[in-house]
């Protein structure tokens, strides 16, 4: 009897061995499936154009061509596509936080009629995109004589329905006598606002922050939408610029096109390993809620 | 407005006058953010509505109001058929977007539960790209998907398996601009997945092991089924995002070839800033608008019966 058990026992513990062993072959296979563009792309920015078109492709580079690099700078004006890129994304950042923290305490704290409809119609626009209003929007900014400005990149963008739903979230879950108390302390609105709430929110607040700062700096439609020359296109689009510069000749200059990508997705890489944890909280909390 | 009296403590004694200056500064912190999306969605979707009523050409300065006209383009005129293509070309791609996120997501989420460091290292690489600028990606596929000198290609070879055009074939653009999709979200899908199961107890497992149900009978009826809000939430979400796919279809393709991936979204910007038809490019917004709406109310009203909450 006792030989049974030990012998189900064994077999249990080599099945567990299996598929332990199967788990990791598997979860080995769809990272390098997964990595693998990013791999292509570094390797393919370091080779040389003939070494690029061999019909049998390197996995490693011959020779490293780092000169792609400056000859893809020279092409597209990847400086002030970096430069717009941040001033746009900052701008953003601040007008979203701020706007979006008044009227988070307005739909949490404060007590006014017609609030709660108020706040269904905040929720509402949720449910039209840009994608869908664009036409408007750009000849209404076209009016105000914004394209190929900061003003047209940042403005239709300064408040966030997402920022605001998940703010008010948090602050409703603060206690009122922490602002009763602040009160007392002779704080008005504003420094109750961003002297209390923000602070003991900080966690939310940096997740929502850093999501909406990468979804600005990656953002796409909207900035071609508001920009038709140089002057003012973000890194969305410089490396489809860079790669349109070359016209007709892109097969022969894909490692410069190549280089170009990895300038432009480097920071994003860098931002994510540093900050992937509050990332990632931020979506569970958007799932939950 | 008991509640609220209660909670403030003090509100009641106070002057009537400081009760209603109160009350203003609380709405005139909301203020701001309701003047802008007055301003930056609620006016440009009514307007949208206006613009489809008029024959507006966007080199030109004049218009006037030519009734349901562009109606009558769209749903019995020449842009029929270009309109019933594009619905069939963005329903095709939200599908298949759905099914990848969902479908490997839960898969993922499965094959990369575990405690440990290199596979928590593994679950963040999985999950990068989400976060790589769609644009700068598809240039990348590009080069991957290339049909003479692609290494997606080399590899088939390898397979004794021909050559595909990919991006210059109308029977594959799709497809390989759901290789990029794909590529981008399945991670997510995962990460999602991930983070609602931690959130099951361990309990309804004990439970089940208990009763000498195996671990494909526990997911099956313990985990997928705690897991519906999770798949509701996916479900709405992935295709609001995937019925507005633009930036690499823009990007991979610019709608062909031969407009089989001639998005929605793609073919109302074609209309407004290749052709400048911004009459015709509203009303087919319009009715974009007016079909994500209904889809996102329907689901959300069929899910509110089937979806499973843990109580």
């Amino acid at each position: 009897m006792s030989n049974t058990t030990s012998l189900t026992n064994n077999k249990a513990l080599h099945m567990k061995t299996v598929w332990t062993a199967l788990q990791y072959i598997l979860a080995i296979a769809v990272t390098i499936v997964i990595i693998f563009p990013i791999y292509w792309m570094i390797i393919s920015s370091l080779k040389s154009s003939e070494e690029m078109l061999r019909p049998v492709p390197s996995l490693w580079p011959a020779e490293f061509h780092w000169h792609n690099y400056a000859d893809a700078l020279k092409m597209a004006p990847f400086g002030k596509y970096f430069f717009n890129t941040i001033v746009m994304t900052v701008g953003i950042m601040i007008l979203q936080l701020s706007i979006g923290a008044f009227a988070a305490y307005g739909f949490a704290k404060g007590h006014f009629p017609g609030r709660d409809f108020l706040f269904i119609v905040v929720l509402g626009a949720l449910m039209i995109p840009i994608q869908v209003t664009f036409v408007p929007i750009y000849v209404m900014v076209a009016k105000f004589k914004w394209i190929n400005t900061f003003a047209g990149l940042i403005i239709p963008n300064a408040v966030s329905a997402y920022m605001i739903f998940m703010l008010r979230q948090t602050f409703k879950a603060v206690d009122d006598s922490f602002m009763e108390a602040a009160r007392l302390e002779g704080l008005g609105r504003t420094g109750i606002i961003f002297q209390i709430l923000v602070p003991m929110c900080k966690p939310t607040i940096m997740t929502v922050g850093i999501i909406t700062f990468i979804d600005s700096w990656n953002a796409y439609f909207w900035p071609k939408m508001v920009t038709t020359t140089p002057l003012r296109r973000t890194i969305a689009q410089g490396v489809y610029e860079l790669k349109r510069s070359y016209a007709g000749l892109e097969t022969m200059n894909q490692n410069q096109i190549m280089a170009g990508a990895v300038m432009a997705i480097v920071p994003i890489i860098i931002l994510f390993v540093i900050l992937q944890k509050y990332i990632l909280s931020g979506f569970s909390k958007a799932a939950s809620k | 407005m008991a509640k609220q009296a209660t909670r403030v403590p003090g509100a009641r004694t106070r002057a009537p006058n400081y009760r209603r200056r109160e009350k203003t500064n609380d709405f005139l912190c909301v203020l701001p953010a309701l003047g802008f999306f007055a301003a930056f969605v609620y006016y440009p979707i009514v307007e949208l509505f206006r613009i489809g009523f008029t024959n507006w050409n966007l080199i030109k300065d004049n218009y006037k109001y030519v009734g349901l006209k562009n109606y009558k383009w769209l749903f019995a005129g020449s842009g029929l058929d270009t309109w019933l293509s594009s619905l069939r070309i963005t329903f095709t791609y939200t599908f298949w977007e759905i099914a990848i996120t969902l479908l490997g997501g839960i898969l993922l989420a499965a094959l990369f539960n575990r405690e440990s460091k290199p596979f928590s290292a593994m679950r963040s690489i999985v999950f990068m790209p989400k976060y790589i600028g769609v644009s700068t990606s598809a240039i990348v596929f590009m080069w991957i998907l290339s049909d003479q000198y692609g290494i997606l290609n080399y590899i088939l070879n390898l397979f004794g398996l021909a050559n595909v055009a990919w991006l210059n074939s109308e029977k594959t653009a799709l497809a390989s601009v759901l290789i990029l999709t794909g590529w981008r979200v399945v991670g997510y899908g995962m990460m999602i997945y991930l983070s609602a199961m931690k959130g099951i107890s361990p309990e309804y497992y004990e439970a089940a092991k208990l009763d000498g149900a195996n671990g494909f009978q526990r997911f099956r009826y313990i985990t997928l089924p705690l897991l519906s809000p999770t798949t509701l939430f996916l479900f709405v979400t992935t295709f609001i995002a995937s019925m507005k796919v633009f930036q690499s279809i823009d990007v991979m393709t610019s709608g062909g070839p031969y407009e089989s991936t001639n998005v929605m979204v793609y073919w109302i910007y074609e209309l407004a800033f290749v052709e400048f038809r911004v009459d015709r490019a509203a009303v087919v917004a319009c009715v974009f608008f007016v079909i994500l709406l209904a889809f996102t109310m329907a689901t959300m009203k069929i899910s509110d019966k089937n979806v499973h909450y843990e109580s």
